[in-house]
C-alpha cells in the first residue's frame, strides 16, 4: 500500500448539490451546451430514467420536476479544496490530480492507522455531501483503479486476482486497440495481460505495450505535489444577496467543515475565528471570536458562530460570508512543570515512520556510543519521549575541533619521516602533512575473534585543514575530518 | 536615472508596505552558543525561515557550530533534528549527554536528505533541524531542483523550527541568511576548549535579507 486516491464520482453534480440546500434530496442533472442542444453529462440517482447524454428536454420529459443545472465552478473549487484538505489528513505528500481526485504517497504510514483514517475520512465527507471512494494499491494507477472499485475504502494487496476481472476499458484503451482486442475476444484487464507483453507490443506497437503495463498497473510516476494549505479562509459571493440565515449557516457550516479539515492536516487547531459579512450596499460586519479551548470542532465553532448570527440586524443585504481561522498548535497533552516532552507526540511518531521508510529503520534514531574505546562504535535507539534535563558540567569537557567522519574512510598511503606521517598520497587527499599529532594507540576485543587495534594521528596539511588518520592491519586511511 | 539599487530599494519598500506580514522578524529562535554566529544572525539561528552556513575551507568549524548547537539545544531541554546528507556525523565526538535529544538521519544522497527534512520541518516537535549537505556530490546537488529549496522555505515559514542548511559552497536560493566560514582551524586548536574554538571561528556574513526587510519595515 504505497498510494492512495480520493476519487469523487460525479464531482461536479456533488460539488453543486453541497452548495445549495435547496437541491438536497431532489432529482438533479447537470446540463452543458443551451437551447435544444443542451445534453445532461451528470445526474443524480433520484433523476430515474435520466443518464448522461440524454437531451434536456427528454430528460425533462422522463422525469418531471428535474432541476437542471450548469457547472458551478466555485462550488467545485470548494469542494475540491476539501478533497484536498482530507488527502493531507492521510499523508503530507499530497498530489491534485484532477477535479475530484488525489493522489496521496504512502509510503511509511502504519497501515492499520491509515486504514482507519480512510474509513473516517470517507464517512466524513459522505456526511458532508461528498460520496468519496479510497483506493490503495502499490502505484498510483492501481490505486486508482481500486478508488474507482471502492464501496467506500478498498485496498489492493493481491494486484493480479484485482485487475483479472477489471472490464478493458480501466485501461482507457483507443477505439482501435478495443475493436482488435474484442476481436480476440478479451475483454478484461486480466484477459490483455495473460499475453505476453512483448507479443502484444509486437502486434500492436509501442502504444500496444503501454496498454498493457497500464492494465497490469504497473505504470507509475512522479506525483506532482501540491502545499497544504496555509492559510484557513473560505468565502462565498450570493447571486441573488440572502435576507434570512439558513443559507448563510448552511454556507457557514460547509465552510468549516473543510476549514477543519485543513487545520487537522497540517496539524494545527483554530484558536479564534473572524466571521465578515460582505453587505449589499459595500459595508460589512466584522467579529472575531476568540474560542474557549482551540481545536478543529466544527459544532463547536457553528454554535460560536450561531449565537451570534441570530443576533445580528444589518441595514442592507448579505451579498458575501468570509471565514477565517486563526491556527495555533494543538494542545495534545498537559506538560509538567520540568517536564519538555514532544508537543504533538503522534505527529512525531508517524513522521519518524515516515523517515524511517525512506532512510530505512537502523539509519534514524538517537544515537549512543558504546563503552568501549573501538572507533566509530555507537548504537541507534528509539528517541525518548521527553528531552531529559542535562547532567553536571563533565570532568574532561570536550577540547578542539569536532571530527567529522568519512564513511567508509578514504583509503590514504602515507609516507612518514623520523616516524612522524610527513605526506599523504595517492588517495583523495593528498599533500605535505604541517604538522602531525600522535600517535594515540587503542586495542580492544582480544579475547574474540573480532578483536582490533589501532593507531589514531591527527594531522593538518600545508594545504589547510587537519584530518585524522588510522592505521590498522589494513594498512593507513583518513578516518575524517577535524572541523 | 536611478540606479538598479534604488529601484530594488524602492521595490523592497512597496513591497514592505503592501505586504507586512511576510517582512516580519520571524519570532523565536535557537542559540546556535557560538557567539561569531549568533551575533552574524543577531542572537541566534532564527526560527520559521532558512539559515544557510557554508564551510568554504576543510575545517572551517562547521562540524564544532554542529556540537555546539546540540550542547545548547540539550541546555534548553529542546528537541533537534540532525539529516545527514553523507552520513558524516561522529556520536562519538560529542558528549554522550548532548545526544539524548537528538534524532540523526543518516542518509545516503542529497534527495534523501532533502525528503526527509521536508517532512521533519513540518513536524512541529523540534527546535532546529540542521540539513548537512556537506560531503554530498557536487553534480547531485546541483541537480536539486530550485523548487524543493522553496518548498522547505516555505515549511518553515510560520512555524517554529529553526533551519540551518550546511553547505560547501552557496547552494540554497533565495536563502534569508547566508554565513560563510572561510578560515580553517588549525591543529593548535586540538587542546582548546571546544567554547574557545567556537567562539574564536571566523564567520562571514554573506547575505542578510532578513536585515534588510527588517530596517523597511522599520
Amino acid at each position: 500500500m504505497n498510494f492512495a486516491v480520493l476519487f469523487v464520482p460525479d464531482f461536479a453534480l456533488h460539488a453543486l448539490r453541497r452548495s445549495d440546500p435547496s437541491l438536497c434530496g431532489r432529482a438533479v442533472a447537470l446540463v452543458a451546451g443551451e437551447g435544444r442542444k443542451a445534453r445532461v453529462t451528470e445526474a443524480s440517482p433520484e433523476a430515474r430514467g435520466v443518464s448522461p447524454g440524454l437531451a434536456a428536454t427528454l430528460a425533462m420529459s422522463r422525469c418531471p420536476g428535474i432541476a437542471l443545472r450548469q457547472r458551478e465552478p466555485g462550488a467545485e473549487v470548494e469542494a475540491h479544496r476539501l478533497l484536498v484538505a482530507a488527502a493531507f489528513t492521510l499523508a503530507p505528500r499530497v498530489e491534485s490530480t484532477g477535479a475530484g481526485c488525489c493522489t496521496v504517497d504512502l509510503r511509511g504510514a502504519d497501515r492499520a492507522r491509515t486504514e482507519a483514517l480512510m474509513r473516517l475520512r470517507a464517512a466524513e465527507l459522505a456526511g458532508t455531501g461528498l460520496p468519496l471512494r479510497i483506493g490503495a494499491g502499490a502505484t498510483p494507477l492501481l490505486a486508482s483503479y481500486a478508488a474507482r472499485c471502492a464501496g467506500p475504502v478498498l485496498i489492493v494487496d493481491d494486484p493480479e486476482g484485482f485487475l483479472r476481472a477489471l472490464p478493458l476499458f480501466f485501461a482507457e484503451p483507443t477505439p482501435e486497440q478495443e475493436q482488435i482486442l474484442g476481436g480476440w475476444g478479451i475483454g478484461t484487464l486480466g484477459g490483455l495481460t495473460a499475453l505476453p507483453k512483448a507479443e502484444v507490443g509486437r502486434r500492436l506497437g509501442a502504444e500496444g505495450a503501454l496498454l498493457w503495463e497500464r492494465a497490469a498497473g504497473q505504470s507509475t510516476r512522479v506525483l506532482r505535489l501540491v502545499e497544504p494549505a496555509r492559510s484557513f479562509a473560505a468565502e462565498w459571493s450570493y447571486e441573488p444577496p440572502v435576507e434570512s440565515i439558513e443559507p448563510l449557516f448552511f454556507k457557514l457550516r460547509r465552510f468549516a467543515e473543510r476549514i477543519a479539515l485543513e487545520l487537522r492536516g497540517a496539524g494545527f487547531v483554530a484558536e479564534k475565528l473572524s466571521l465578515t459579512l460582505l453587505l449589499e450596499d459595500d459595508t460589512d460586519h466584522r467579529r472575531e471570536f476568540r474560542l474557549p479551548e482551540p481545536g478543529a470542532n466544527v459544532e463547536g465553532w457553528l454554535r460560536v458562530l450561531s449565537a451570534h448570527l441570530a443576533t445580528v440586524r444589518t441595514d442592507a443585504r448579505i451579498a458575501g460570508v468570509r471565514l477565517v481561522a486563526g491556527p495555533a498548535r494543538p494542545p495534545e497533552r498537559q506538560e509538567g512543570l520540568f517536564d519538555a516532552g514532544l508537543r504533538d507526540p503522534a505527529s512525531f511518531w508517524e513522521n519518524l515512520a515516515r523517515v524511517a521508510a525512506i532512510v530505512g529503520d537502523d539509519r534514524v534514531g538517537t544515537p549512543a556510543p558504546l563503552d568501549t574505546h573501538r572507533p566509530d562504535a555507537f548504537v541507534m535507539e528509539r528517541p525518548a519521549e521527553a528531552v531529559p534535563p542535562p547532567e553536571g558540567a563533565p570532568v574532561h569537557p570536550a577540547c578542539g575541533p569536532t571530527l567529522r567522519r568519512f564513511r567508509p574512510p578514504w583509503p590514504v598511503r602515507v609516507a612518514c619521516e623520523q616516524g612522524l606521517p610527513a605526506r599523504l598520497e595517492g588517495g583523495r587527499l593528498e599533500g605535505r602533512v604541517r604538522a602531525a599529532l600522535g600517535p594515540w594507540l587503542a586495542a580492544g576485543d582480544w579475547w574474540r575473534p573480532e578483536a582490533w587495534a589501532v593507531e589514531t594521528w591527527q594531522v593538518e596539511l600545508a594545504v589547510g585543514g587537519v584530518y585524522q588518520l588510522a592505521r590498522t592491519q589494513g594498512g593507513w586511511c583518513v578516518e575524517g575530518m577535524l572541523d | 536615472m536611478p540606479g538598479a539599487s534604488q529601484t530594488v530599494s524602492a521595490l523592497r519598500s512597496l513591497l514592505a508596505a503592501r505586504f507586512p506580514e511576510r517582512t516580519r522578524r520571524p519570532c523565536g529562535g535557537v542559540s546556535a552558543a557560538v557567539r561569531p554566529v549568533d551575533d552574524a544572525l543577531g542572537g541566534g539561528l532564527p526560527a520559521g525561515c532558512l539559515t544557510e552556513l557554508v564551510s568554504a575551507v576543510p575545517s572551517g568549524g562547521g562540524q564544532t557550530v554542529v556540537a555546539r548547537l546540540l550542547a545548547a539545544t540539550q541546555a534548553a531541554r529542546q528537541r533537534i533534528a540532525l539529516v545527514d546528507g553523507s552520513d558524516g556525523f561522529a556520536p562519538e565526538a560529542v558528549p554522550a549527554d548532548a545526544l539524548r535529544h537528538l534524532i540523526w538521519v543518516r542518509c545516503r544522497a542529497p534527495q534523501e536528505a532533502l525528503a526527509v527534512a521536508d517532512i521533519l520541518v513540518r513536524d512541529g516537535n523540534y527546535a532546529a533541524v540542521v540539513l548537512d549537505l556537506r560531503g554530498c556530490a557536487e553534480r547531485l546537488l546541483r541537480r536539486t531542483p530550485a523548487s524543493a529549496w522553496y518548498r522547505l522555505q516555505r515549511a518553515a515559514e510560520g512555524g517554529a523550527v529553526a533551519v540551518l542548511v550546511q553547505t560547501q559552497s552557496p547552494l540554497v536560493p533565495a536563502v534569508p541568511w547566508r554565513l560563510v566560514l572561510d578560515t580553517p582551524l588549525s591543529l593548535s586548536d586540538a587542546g582548546v576548549p571546544r567554547q574557545a574554538v567556537a567562539d574564536r571561528l571566523a564567520v562571514r556574513t554573506e547575505r542578510s535579507h532578513a536585515q534588510a526587510q527588517e530596517q523597511l519595515a522599520g
